[in-house]
């Protein structure tokens, strides 16, 4: 196949455009799938911090973000429930955030049980939990422009509450533009000025030897007027409200739509012209005896050929802008599994875009060859 | 009666239709014997190329038989058509229809590869060949960067690899200086005196006929007169 590698590397103008094409292709699906995938995260991130099995809402709540009240009955009704071993409380609510300097600003105020979970970032239950009091609020680093705290802790206000900021954390940052704060249950009902016994999330563990899905109907029957759901229902309910009904997932999906069709079309426009161009000498391999297979691998080896240093370029450019991305957007995440798999869109992309030139190839008539 | 080793049989040809119909070929049978040089002449538009084409299945008539090595070829598909030509023709070109992106030796191990060489001798083939034809500091060189005459050796190397036992040329000294012209002539001369192979060669200069067995002239698509010793 040293033909197709000399045909292309012997223009390298339309050689260049090619590959750059590639790049892009490559470059944006995996950064808008980056984008993707850390979205997915973020809208779930809290959720799966938890270790519970079962989450109880109220009825119709389509994302974390958006709870509302439950009876303080929910939960003593639910402890009832064979199986289940232990509950917590989680809430959150939209709260006004002043700083030491009086800057107001808007922020996601989330408060949990201790029990809620390991990961779940709760002041009882970070490892340093010794040094900071019960009632200590956390925020994210990616977020402490907005915070505007210059040392910790820091004393400032929540709705108006005197609060202590004590430590920053890592893997939480603001999914919505709003940063999060994290304080202990208690607290945060004090902040939001309700009632101690309500709550806004139940989570339940269940007993190992009960089955999930059984104490999930139980609850279910017991408590009809709240969603039951479990911890992975929760957060796909939440990854496709962010994802498709605010359209948001739809976006980003669209542009690595457009990437790959781009691409497409680049690729296709650049390997039909050299194509075109070197049609007298597919004639020519035709009419010495080359067979339509032969042929055939000459053009798609050209094409795989822009698309593997194509993409091999496009994956230089955007893993360390991925990289740069984060300090942006905090929550962008490419899966080690992404840039790789991206590889096998871009050559299939390059095999499309080659259709139309190895139907040329394999039409032309070898018969040409004794015309002048 | 006895199939012919390369040769047409009552072929007809013509293009076009309606008013525009041209009978390139009409009624022609005419046998190339192993091992012979044969020359094809006449004036333009009298058939000589598409009597080459046919030979080289890259054309079939509308009517007659078209042997190649004792095979009637005119009813194989496309693909045994490319197999034929793969395995017992090749060509030699007016415009060399060298490929542009290769050196001279990538050229000739095409031709190899074409013809299903064992990929780790093709190199060396293709070297043997282009030293028997004196193009030994040639070998890396581009099309563009070689004289009409060496091109024209490049692409009768190419046309060799894989030993093919027909060799069907067009025109092969027309963009040639004399001396050049008298080279090839004598390469392809060669070919059958040494290599037994059957050359069929389309041109109008006048050189040619002093190696050539036979010359046949043609005239609006028929043979006019055949003078040789076959």
């Amino acid at each position: 196949m040293k033909l197709a590698l000399q045909n292309i590397l012997h223009d390298r103008g339309r050689f260049s455009v090619t590959v750059l094409g590639v790049s892009f292709a490559v470059f944006l699906m995996v950064f808008q799938g980056s984008l993707l995938s850390g979205f997915l995260q973020a809208a779930s991130r809290l959720i799966d911090a938890s270790d519970s099995d079962i989450w109880i809402t109220a009825r119709g709540v389509q994302a974390f973000e958006f709870g509302t009240a439950l009876e303080s009955r929910v939960r003593e009704m639910a402890a009832g429930v064979p199986g289940v071993t232990d509950t917590s409380r989680v809430c959150m609510a939209f709260a006004v955030y002043r700083t030491p300097v009086g800057k107001q600003q808007v922020v996601a105020l989330v408060g949990a049980d201790p029990g809620v979970g390991r990961r779940f970032p709760v002041p009882d239950r970070l490892e340093s939990a010794g040094e900071m009091s019960p009632d200590a609020v956390l925020y994210d680093v990616s977020d402490r422009k907005q915070i505007d705290v210059n040392e910790l802790p820091a004393e400032v206000e929540i709705n108006r509450h005197r609060a202590s900021i004590e430590r920053e954390i890592r893997g939480y940052g603001a999914f919505l533009g709003v940063p999060f704060l994290f304080t202990s249950y208690r607290n945060a009902v004090r902040y939001m000025d309700s009632g101690p016994e309500q709550g806004m999330y139940i989570l339940l563990r269940v007993d190992q030897s009960y089955s999930i899905s059984q104490v999930q109907q139980n609850l279910k029957q017991r408590l009809p007027e709240v969603d039951v759901l479990t911890q992975d229902e929760f957060a796909h309910k939440s990854r496709m409200y962010w994802t498709i009904k605010t359209g948001a997932g739809g976006a980003i999906l669209t542009a690595a739509v457009l990437g790959f069709l781009i691409g497409l079309v680049v690729v296709s426009q650049t390997i039909y012209a050299n194509t075109m161009e070197n049609i007298e000498e597919y004639a020519t391999l035709k009419a010495l005896g080359a067979s339509q297979a032969f042929v055939a691998r000459i053009v798609l080896s050209q094409a795989l050929i822009c698309g593997m240093i194509g993409s091999v370029l496009g994956l230089l450019a955007v893993i360390p802008s991925i990289n740069y991305a984060k300090s942006l957007i905090p929550w962008i995440h490419a899966p080690w599994w992404l840039p790789g798999a991206m590889v096998v869109p871009s050559l299939a992309m390059c095999s499309l875009a080659s259709i139309v030139s190895v139907r040329s190839a394999l039409t032309v008539e070898p018969g040409r060859v004794f015309r002048a | 009666m006895p199939k012919l080793f390369l040769g047409i049989e009552e072929a007809s040809v013509s293009f076009g239709q309606g008013e525009a119909r041209v009978r390139a070929l009409r009624d022609v049978s005419l046998t190339f014997e192993k091992g012979t040089l044969s020359l094809l002449m006449g004036p333009s538009g009298s058939g000589k190329t598409t009597l080459l084409s046919m030979l080289g299945c890259l054309l079939s008539p509308d009517k007659g038989t078209v042997f190649v090595d004792g095979e009637a070829v005119n009813e194989l598909s496309e693909a045994g058509r490319t197999v034929i030509r793969q395995k017992k023709i090749s060509f030699v070109f007016q415009a060399f229809r060298l490929f542009h992106s290769l050196s001279a030796l990538d050229n000739v191990a095409l031709g190899f590869e074409i013809r299903d060489a064992a990929a780790s001798g093709r190199e060396e083939m293709a070297r043997d060949l282009l030293l028997q034809f004196g193009l030994a500091d040639k070998l890396n060189l581009e099309p563009n960067e070689l004289s009409p005459g060496e091109k024209q050796r490049v692409a009768i190397a190419r046309a060799l690899a894989g030993n093919p036992p027909i060799l069907l040329a067009d025109e092969p000294t027309a963009s040639l200086d004399a001396e050049a012209g008298k080279n090839i002539c004598k390469i392809l001369r060669r070919q059958v005196d040494d290599q037994g192979r059957t050359v069929v060669v389309v041109s109008h200069d006048p050189r040619w006929e002093k190696f050539a067995d036979r010359t046949i002239t043609l005239c609006d698509g028929r043979v006019e007169e055949q003078v040789g010793v076959l």
